[in-house]
């Protein structure tokens, strides 16, 4: 976006710094000018960005090119953690666990904030605003207290699911069981998050002009096609946008089985998540060279998967503009 | 404007009372500056020495010990509990940074820490003054040949909590041998009654303890000799104690929960389980739990462990804390002072067995005639202390842990997990740990024998 | 953490003034049948959780009616318990994360906002690529993080201190994308250059003209930041070891674990947990329904690319 038209006065400006500015506004040497002040606005973020971020991403890289014995001390090993970590069973167990719930929990939780953000669209009832405020509710609560509270909830005595099915003498299944863990971390990972998610599509959706409805209405569309063939595709990229980051997000999947391994009577292992297995790693084996390698391992996949993502879906939106 | 200068305004008073704060943790030389953050208060100018301990009666523990300090005092936080503590512990450690002076460990945690020279040896600093203080077992569990690396507090020796109301429903008397046990176990279930224990996943440490009394000795290391271990975890006493606890799952007479849970809590309270193997600490630990408050209040009762051999009296040890000296202490002698005072006068301990919040390892307090003769509350005034805990405390012998606690109770807690699951069988259990452990040590450079 | 923000050239108007007013009768049962199911999805757990606040332990435990209330209400009872238990400790941790979500979050806003507009607005060498850069880093697991931050911040002398946890939290590439994104379109060049001609210089240029214009993407940046600090648990948790400096989230975990070994002594930290986990959530509830109007209705939306 080039500056228009540039009519500069002749008269230095008496604020800007002492320089008689006869130059035009669009002049290369304005523009370096006004570049190099780019940087300064940038600074304070690019020093916390290096400082928290890139140093210790240096140095966590740093590390894991070491390993460390209890018994030896640390010796420089190159590649062999990476090597070591992607033929770990361990990790990939977890990334195959952590694939297959991004796999299932994404479509849940987009189907179920994209039919409450359409609803909540069209709607402007009372009970609408007051949804809205309730679905989003859980996103105010940290994920730690969230799964400290879908612990009793599924608790096998005190749980009200027990209690529903103590009426009928039978016992509830246990959700965070072998079989049904994957269906447990889901209902809170979902409840967790789908209101956050609803919030966005939400104000995409608030911000389609609305003659475009009355077009769509005068060539006959009803409410279910104008939703699907108007709305979803004008929220696409924020679609996109939220989907890449729930990608990322659900792939390094950590707090909620943290949080829940005490009361999930031993299905939540060390190792059920890659960053799991990078935590436990690292704080209760003392192992964080190959912790570090592990968290970058994940890392590598986390960009694959991501770069997969962005590819299949390059027409409908781009992150980078 | 209006947001720029409360941001401002914000950084500024932020700033003053971070500089008020910080120079604390960066402390160097003999100066000891006064350590911030403090839960408890000083009563004294002297040193501050910083401790992490978790008992729930330390505040008292620590006022005792600073009242009676005119030469140092004691700076208390709760850092965590167990494992958290740990992962912060070696955080710190592997930063060379943030641990404090004096710290709470399980007896089971010191070999990793001490081969990470992460401990001092107190044996410099007069650790042997107090060692006439306990059993011989309880004094192995903190040293490595001459060299003494913490001083222990309170011990768990092993026994068997039983329900009297249900035991005699069903025409049971406690079970002296594991035979019987199985026997009483199958007997109950023949008629209707509930579950007669309990195989909890989550605690290794007492299934390891288990192993141990029939004569396992799943490791062998030896400090002075770092880099050599021996591994021994399919032994045949390993592979018959699984395997009778598996059978025992097996045949449904004993549970598959958690303990530690309110969920186990609750089936201990309604009688969903006629026995507790467990700790000394335990009625402590039920107690605060809720049990004994209602209807069952009165029905505990304590016998001995069972045994293997019918007159044997192997005594085995679940649990227990001590207090360590990091190497990152600022002043060891003082941090020494410390380790080898606090909770070890008079007040703390009868504090600490009294609230049932420990079960001292202190000999003055196991010979006093209080401690022997007390009727323990939660077992309706049976002397269990005299009866049934002291005994078996005395005959410890004391136990050689491995260097890597925590990774060994994960692959086990993974095993019981297999085992519970009717997946495994208890020999085929103790043959994957074996495997899975040799693996482990090797990769970890040590030449395993 | 996701968030998106479409871009317009019109100044904010509070949402649509004219709702899609022809949806027929039945389909406006169906949809608010299925708001009323998803509310009731929702509100469930925090329907528990408020039930829970009003009981004592043993009724907690007692095995029936976990969605209704017990024999007695305990509520006020629990609330004083709490707020006393350990000399106060609660309240000190309700403090500090107030404390943190603040200055962190503002001060992430801050950051975010000078970031934003120096991406949107200026052109300089390296600014596609550093772009890129910020949005790569959110690939970054924190657990690859959190021992080299903690060194770094020992070397410093910082660890177990305050800044421990709000300097990482200053960092919000999110906040920046979204800044970013918003300015570029809700700020036209026009009116910066014309600034400029008046002889205006950079910064006042912005504080004048650029950020009045950028205040419903504002507002959500610090939203974001301020919740996204409040719910932190694993950052504070590695940095911090003296529980005085715990926040909420610390806090109530440490007592999770002590309840479980139940190592409160005789005092059965459940309920104080529970009645905890409620009282954490209401600063945010209440920070959410202020500034719901600034962020809801003030998302200015045009059409989108």
């Amino acid at each position: 976006m080039a500056p228009v038209g540039s009519t500069t006065t002749t008269a230095s400006p008496p604020r800007t710094a002492a320089r008689p500015s006869r130059a035009r506004s669009g002049s290369a040497k304005m523009l370096a000018r006004r570049g190099r002040t780019g940087w300064i606005f940038i600074a304070p973020f690019a020093a916390v960005f290096v400082l928290f971020l890139v140093a210790p991403l240096a140095y966590a890289f740093y590390l894991s090119l070491f390993t460390k014995g209890l018994a030896t001390g640390t010796v420089f090993s190159g590649i062999d953690n990476y090597v070591k970590a992607f033929t770990d069973p361990s990790f990939l167990n977890g990334v195959w666990f952590v694939v297959r719930f991004s796999i299932v929990l994404i479509p849940v939780q987009m189907l179920v904030s994209l039919a409450a953000a359409l609803v909540l669209d069209a709607l402007t009832t009372r009970l609408a605003r007051f949804s809205r405020l309730m679905i989003f509710l859980p996103y105010a609560i940290p994920a730690v207290i969230g799964a400290l509270m879908w612990g009793f909830l599924y608790s096998p005595t005190f749980g009200p699911l027990q209690q529903l099915f103590s009426l009928f003498n039978a016992q509830a299944p246990f959700l965070l069981s072998q079989g049904n863990v994957f269906a447990g971390l889901l209902n809170v990972v979902t409840w967790q998050w789908a209101g956050y998610y609803m919030i966005i599509i939400f104000a995409a959706l608030q911000g389609i002009d609305p003659s475009i409805y009355e077009a769509a209405k005068l060539d006959g569309a009803n409410w279910w096609q104008v939703a699907i063939r108007v709305k979803i595709p004008l929220v696409a990229s924020a679609l996109v946008l939220i989907l890449v980051f729930a990608l990322i997000g659900t792939l390094q999947f950590f707090t909620e089985p943290q949080v829940l391994a005490p009361v999930a009577n031993g299905t939540i292992t060390p190792d059920f998540t890659p960053n799991i297995y990078a935590f436990n790693l690292a704080f209760s084996y003392a192992q964080f060279n190959y912790a570090s390698a592990i968290s970058f391992a994940l890392g590598i996949v986390v960009f694959i998967a991501v770069y997969i993502f962005m590819f299949a879906t390059r027409k409908r939106g781009s992150l980078l503009k | 404007m209006a947001l720029v200068a409360t941001v401002a305004a914000m950084a500024l008073a932020a700033t003053l009372a971070g500089c008020s704060q910080g120079g604390g943790s960066d402390a160097q030389g003999a100066s000891n500056p006064k350590l911030t953050n403090c839960t408890n208060k000083m009563m004294n100018d002297a040193p501050q020495v910083s401790v992490w301990a978790w008992y729930p009666n330390m505040a008292k523990v620590v006022d005792n010990f600073n009242r009676a300090h005119k030469d140092v005092q004691v700076c208390w936080t709760v850092a965590g509990q167990g494992g958290p503590e740990y992962a912060k512990f070696q955080t710190a450690i592997s930063a060379g940074k943030g641990a404090p002076d004096v710290i709470m460990l399980e007896a089971d945690q010191l070999t990793g820490f001490e081969i990470q020279k992460a401990l001092v040896d107190l044996a410099p600093y007069g650790a042997n003054d107090v060692k006439k203080n306990f059993s011989d077992g309880a004094w192995k569990d903190v040293s490595q040949g001459s060299s003494v690396y913490a001083i222990p507090v309170d011990g768990g020796p092993m026994a068997m909590i039983y329900r009297k109301d249900i035991f005699t429903k069903y025409g049971i008397t406690p079970p002296t041998t594991w035979a019987e046990y199985a026997q009483a176990a199958e007997k109950v279930k023949a008629a209707g009654g509930p579950l007669f224990g309990d195989l909890g996943s989550n605690v290794p440490a007492a299934i390891t303890a288990l192993m141990a009394q029939k004569g396992a000795v799943p490791f062998t290391y030896n400090l002075q000799d770092p880099k050599n271990i021996s591994i021994n975890l399919d032994s045949q006493p390993s592979k018959d104690v699984l395997d009778y606890w598996a059978g025992l799952v097996k045949k449904g007479v004993v549970g598959t929960q958690d303990q530690f849970t309110t969920d186990y809590i609750a089936g201990v309270v309604g009688g969903k389980y006629a026995t507790y193997v467990s700790a000394a600490w335990a009625p402590g630990y039920l107690t605060g739990a809720g049990v004994g408050k209602g209807s069952e209040k009165g029905s505990f009762a304590v016998a001995p462990l069972p045994q293997w051999n019918a007159g044997d009296q192997v005594s085995v040890n679940w649990g227990g804390s001590t207090f360590a000296v990091t190497s990152q202490a600022t002043n060891k002698k003082l941090a020494a002072e410390v380790a080898k005072g606090i909770y070890a006068d008079d007040a703390s301990l009868t504090d600490g067995w009294k609230t049932q919040t420990i079960f001292p390892l202190n000999q003055g307090v196991l010979k006093s005639d209080a401690f022997i003769n007390n009727p323990v509350d939660f077992f309706n005034g049976q002397t269990a202390n005299k009866d049934i805990y002291i005994p078996a405390e005395n005959n410890y012998k004391g136990f050689n842990y491995s260097p890597f606690s925590v990774y060994y109770y994960a692959q086990l807690q993974a095993e019981i997990v297999k085992i519970n699951a009717g997946k495994i069988s208890g020999s085929q259990a103790a043959t994957d740990l074996q495997a899975t452990m040799v693996k482990y040590a090797k990769s970890q450079g040590f030449t395993v024998k | 953490m996701t968030e998106t923000l479409e871009k317009t050239a019109r100044p904010v108007d509070a949402g649509r003034s004219t709702p899609l007013r022809t949806a027929r009768k039945p389909r406006n049962v169906i949809a608010h049948l299925f708001l009323v199911v998803l509310v009731i999805y929702f509100l469930v757990p925090v329907w528990w959780l408020l039930v829970a606040s009003t009981k004592n332990a043993p009724d907690l435990f007692a095995g029936t009616g976990a969605l209704w209330f017990g024999k007695d209400f305990n509520l006020f009872a629990n609330l004083a318990d709490l707020f006393t238990y350990n000399g106060g400790e609660y309240l000190q941790w309700l403090g500090n994360s107030v404390l943190y979500a603040v200055s962190g979050g503002v001060g992430a806003t801050v950051i975010a906002v000078l970031a934003g507009y120096g991406f949107a607005k200026y052109r300089f060498r390296g600014r596609n690529f550093t772009f890129a850069l910020l949005l790569g880093s959110v690939m970054v697991p924190l657990t690859a993080l959190v021992i080299p931050t903690f060194v770094l911040l020992s070397n410093l002398g910082l660890t177990d201190t305050i800044w421990a946890v709000i300097l990482p939290s200053l960092l919000s590439p999110f906040g920046v994308y979204l800044m970013r994104v918003y300015i570029a379109d809700a700020v036209p060049d026009e009116l910066l250059d014309a600034s400029r001609v008046d002889g205006a210089g950079e910064f006042r240029t912005f504080f004048t003209v650029a950020l009045p214009l950028m205040r419903p993407a504002l507002i959500t940046v610090l939203l974001l930041s301020i919740v996204g600090t409040w719910n932190n648990y694993f950052l504070p948790l590695a940095m911090l070891s003296t529980s005085k400096l715990y926040p909420i989230t610390v806090g109530l975990g440490l007592w999770s674990q002590l309840a479980s070994s139940n190592n409160g002594g005789s005092h059965s930290l459940w309920s104080l947990i529970i009645v905890g986990a409620l009282v954490s959530i209401i600063p945010l509830i209440v920070a959410f329904l202020t500034l719901q109007k600034y962020w809801q209705g003030g998302l200015s939306l045009g059409s989108l690319k």
